[in-house]
């Protein structure tokens, strides 16, 4: 029963979503207010009714209903309550319900907070948003119904997919499509300015916030989905350029250019057409890629079953989608010329600019590599699988490029910067650079990426430092206070700006977490039996014992590792290979021992039949931890700069020396 | 039309090329994808001999150089090719460093083994049970067939059937400059 009812509150909130394309439309005819009253109650409407169709299939999957096709194929009497919930995102069907919730929940959200101050853009909020929602509500309840019955009803569920019961596993997917579905509400701004043709600043003031939360969740849902890669697939590392991962990889790199990209507006009233293009192209790609994991046109880890009928339904969705967005970027695009020419090469606009083709370059090495395979099967030509020594190539040294961007870019002035000025500002950060590749070199580090990597990221944080300690000293100074306090003061001064230099540091850790756990990682691939022992780097690995264990819903075998350095003992670790015996999948648990900020890692992806033996895959990775380090670093500066106080605008004071410490560039520029 | 620029109409072709591009790929099938190995460690390999005397292991046959052929007894390609495997095996079979596997693929034992009785058989078979071999080596199709140096390592591969020119490059330009030490890779 209760199934039916959220049946039929997800229809009704198809119904609603026709009003709130219409009801906007007359109401921009009519010019009568009213009609966007009604479609912003339609709205709230919709996000009560999907969450009521969210809430009577978490009651069908407590209450085991498994006459509910969906939750029969995701869940089982003996899954623990956590995964029992996770199950709803287990699947495709539940996924689309999910990706319907969080639009609806962002459009309510965006509509009632924006509601006083964007009068004009809530009737395209409301129209837009409505449109994507009722593409998400026809394919949900016509091609993926989620709220389907079977009969005879099973005795239990198929199970979740094993893979999938991990902590990590149950915030991935909402946290990628908060970021996904986030970018709705910029885009959706932006359609509004091409529409009502109110190009100026505003949308890209009025949306930051909101750009930047999804960018905070994109970022995590990422991470998250590497993190588990990593020690659930047993792949001993985070990043595989799998096309999935890609797909979520490409809305995150447009969205960052344009987190950057949209100061060069606000500054200089510059790049407003290529604002709107990346906004259009960042929620395409997030579109783009829920068609590229759906109709499962890509073999990937994240293989859903292919349904060439939904495939062609989120198709055109997408080709409407984007003929609609760039259609209308392209016709309204005439009226935007830029008032404000370049002035300088030197000059942060550009270092702006070059960030963003830098991205873009990114962008497109990534959108070729994911793309390539089914452009040669579409060709009929032999078929390929792109990975990572094409990446390793061509995508490296474009992030090589971004990095040593962020040690130029925050620190060199507006329009036009002098040479002496360039000369005084990157001198002692090259020469820290040159300093620490020799250091580099003579403790060992041999290899070209790496010293060059290692080279970039002391350079920007040398620049980071000496521009940390500059606005330190100036505040220090005029509020007669100590540096740490006067560093406080720069903070409050300028949020914004520290937000995003805080960010950029969490970037450097990752980077050198990077680069040491792949580049220096180590492994080895055997096969051991009980008593036999091996040695990676300075650590031995002797195999104790090789024995069966039993869980709730899985049985397996275990093998017990003595792990020595230096004749001493320093753990034991226990890999696991499980079988999970309802969905008849097999599993292998992952091994980690946390030495120095890195990973002592194994696994055992292979047990003879007879339990004499197992395939052993040990790998030492140095400092991968950084690379989650950073990424936390990251997301602290991001939740920083979405929580900050800066509304009170502070006035700009130039300093004797006639150079001015970033105290404010939210001070306005002096109008032209 | 007015206004019309040249970025518009490189964003519309690229724009409807992808369009395209997604509609045909929706018809195709991806699993169907290979991994590219070549120049990659040869995946182990253990399972069972087709006539179940003893298990091949493949890192056992480190130093060697090991060709393993993909064939089933209902794919009629593999018959034609039969004769020239026979032939390989028959040319290098006094060459220490040489061993030559069949990997049974998808088939059932008695009609591998009457197929085997039918056209003659040289050498060794062992049996791809649960299809792991086959995925792990990205064979979508019978016949194919690689060249495993031996480090190890994956020289070669090739689909479709050994015969006529591709018989003589195997074996003139493959097998024997791996055997003498001083082999290219394709």
């Amino acid at each position: 029963m209760m199934i039916e009812i959220g049946h039929f509150a997800v229809v009704t909130a198809l119904v609603l979503s026709f009003v709130g394309i219409v009801t906007p439309l007359i109401g921009l005819k009519t010019r009568d207010a009213t009609w966007v009253v009604v479609g912003r109650r339609a709205m709230i409407s919709m996000f009560v009714l999907i969450t009521i169709g969210m809430a009577a299939m978490f009651y069908g999957y407590l209450t085991e209903d498994y006459s509910v096709k969906y939750i029969y194929a995701t869940s089982n009497s003996k899954l623990p309550i956590f995964y029992k919930i996770a199950g709803l995102w287990g699947g495709h069907e539940g996924s689309l319900l999910l990706w319907a919730w969080i639009l609806a929940l962002y459009s309510m959200l965006a509509t009632l907070i924006h509601w006083k101050s964007q009068p004009v853009v809530m009737p395209y909020l409301i129209l837009i948003e409505s449109i994507v929602l009722c593409g998400f509500l026809l394919l949900i309840l016509f091609l993926s119904n989620p709220f389907e019955r079977i009969f005879p009803v099973p005795a239990d569920g198929k199970d979740l997919n094993p893979l999938l019961q991990d902590p990590a596993m149950v915030v991935h997917p909402p946290l990628l499509y908060l970021g996904y579905v986030g970018l709705s509400v910029p885009f959706s701004f932006a359609m509004a300015a091409l529409f009502s043709g109110r190009l100026g600043e505003e949308w890209v003031k009025a949306t930051q916030r909101w750009t930047v939360f999804a960018w905070l969740c994109l970022s995590c849902g990422i991470l998250m989905g590497g993190y588990w890669a990593y020690y659930e697939l047993g792949w001993g590392g985070y990043w595989g350029w799998d096309p999935v991962e890609n797909a979520a990889f490409m809305p995150w790199l447009v969205a960052t250019a344009f987190l950057h990209s949209t100061m060069v507006q606000e500054k200089r009233k510059m790049f407003k057409v290529w604002n709107l293009f990346l906004i259009i192209l960042a929620f395409s790609l997030s579109l783009i890629g829920t068609f590229l994991v759906r109709s499962g046109i890509l073999s990937s880890v994240h293989s859903f079953a292919a349904d060439p009928g939904r495939g062609v339904f989120i198709l055109g969705f997408v080709i409407f989608m984007l003929m609609l967005s760039f259609g209308t970027l392209m016709i309204r695009s005439a009226k935007l010329k830029s008032t404000v020419r370049m002035e300088s090469m030197v000059s942060r606009e550009s270092a702006f600019l070059f960030n963003n083709l830098f991205f873009l370059v990114a962008l497109a090495t990534v959108f070729v590599g994911t793309l390539y395979p089914l452009l040669m099967e579409v060709m009929e030509l032999q078929k390929v699988s792109v990975g990572a020594p094409y990446y390793n190539a061509v995508f490296m040294p474009v992030a090589l490029g971004l990095v040593f961007l962020m040690g130029v870019g925050p620190y060199i002035p507006w329009r036009k910067s002098k040479p002496e000025n360039m000369k005084k500002l990157l001198t002692v950060p090259l020469l820290v650079a040159l300093t620490s590749t020799i250091l580099f070199f003579i403790l060992g580090v041999r290899k070209p990426y790496a010293l060059a990597g290692l080279a970039v990221v002391f350079f920007v944080l040398t620049a980071i430092v000496i521009d940390f300690n500059k606005v330190s000293t100036f505040f220090a100074k005029r509020e007669k206070v100590n540096k740490a306090q006067g560093f406080v003061s720069a903070f409050k001064g300028n949020p914004r700006r520290i937000t995003g230099i805080i960010i950029h540091l969490g970037v450097l850790v990752m980077v050198v977490g990077i680069i040491f756990s792949s580049m220096y990682q180590a492994e080895k691939i055997l096969i051991m039996k009980p008593g036999e022992e091996v040695n990676i780097k300075s650590f031995r690995f002797r195999m104790a014992n090789l024995y069966g264990v039993k869980g709730v819903n899985w049985g397996g075998q275990e093998a017990l590792f003595d792990v020595y350095q230096d004749g001493k003992i320093i753990t034991q670790m226990r890999p696991q290979k499980r079988f999970y015996t309802v969905s008849q999948t097999p599993t292998t648990e992952t091994a980690i021992y946390q030495l120095r900020m890195g990973h002592l890692f194994v696994t055992i992806p292979e047990v003879a039949p007879d339990g004499t033996w197992a395939r052993v895959r040990i790998l030492h990775n140095p400092l991968v931890l950084w690379v989650w380090y950073g990424g936390g670093i990251m997301a602290i500066g991001a939740f920083m700069n979405i929580f900050r106080r800066d509304r009170r605008r502070s006035v700009p004071v130039a300093d004797s020396k006639g150079v001015i410490p970033e105290v404010s560039p939210n001070v306005a520029q002096p109008t032209r | 039309m007015k206004g019309f620029r040249t970025w518009h109409g490189l964003l519309l072709m690229g724009l409807f090329g992808l369009f395209f591009l997604f509609y045909q790929g929706l018809w195709g099938d991806p699993t169907a994808l290979p991994t590219v190995i070549i120049a990659e460690p040869a995946p182990e390999i253990i399972a069972p001999s087709l006539y179940g005397e003893k298990q091949m292991v493949l890192s056992e046959h480190r130093g060697k150089v090991v060709v393993l052929n993909f064939w089933a007894s209902w794919c009629q390609e593999c018959k034609l090719e039969h004769k020239f495997l026979l032939a390989i095996q028959k040319r290098f079979e006094d060459n220490p460093n040489f061993v030559m596997y069949g990997v049974n693929y998808q088939d059932k034992d008695n009609l591998a083994k009457a197929y085997l009785d039918q056209h003659g058989n040289n050498f060794e078979h062992i049996v791809d049970l649960k299809g792991k071999i086959s995925i792990d080596y990205g064979v979508y199709g019978v016949p194919e067939t690689f060249v495993i140096d031996q480090e190890g390592v994956i020289r070669h591969k090739i689909i479709g059937p050994v015969l006529g020119d591709t018989f003589s490059d195997l074996v003139q330009n493959k097998i024997e400059p791996l055997l003498n030490q001083s082999a290219p890779l394709s």
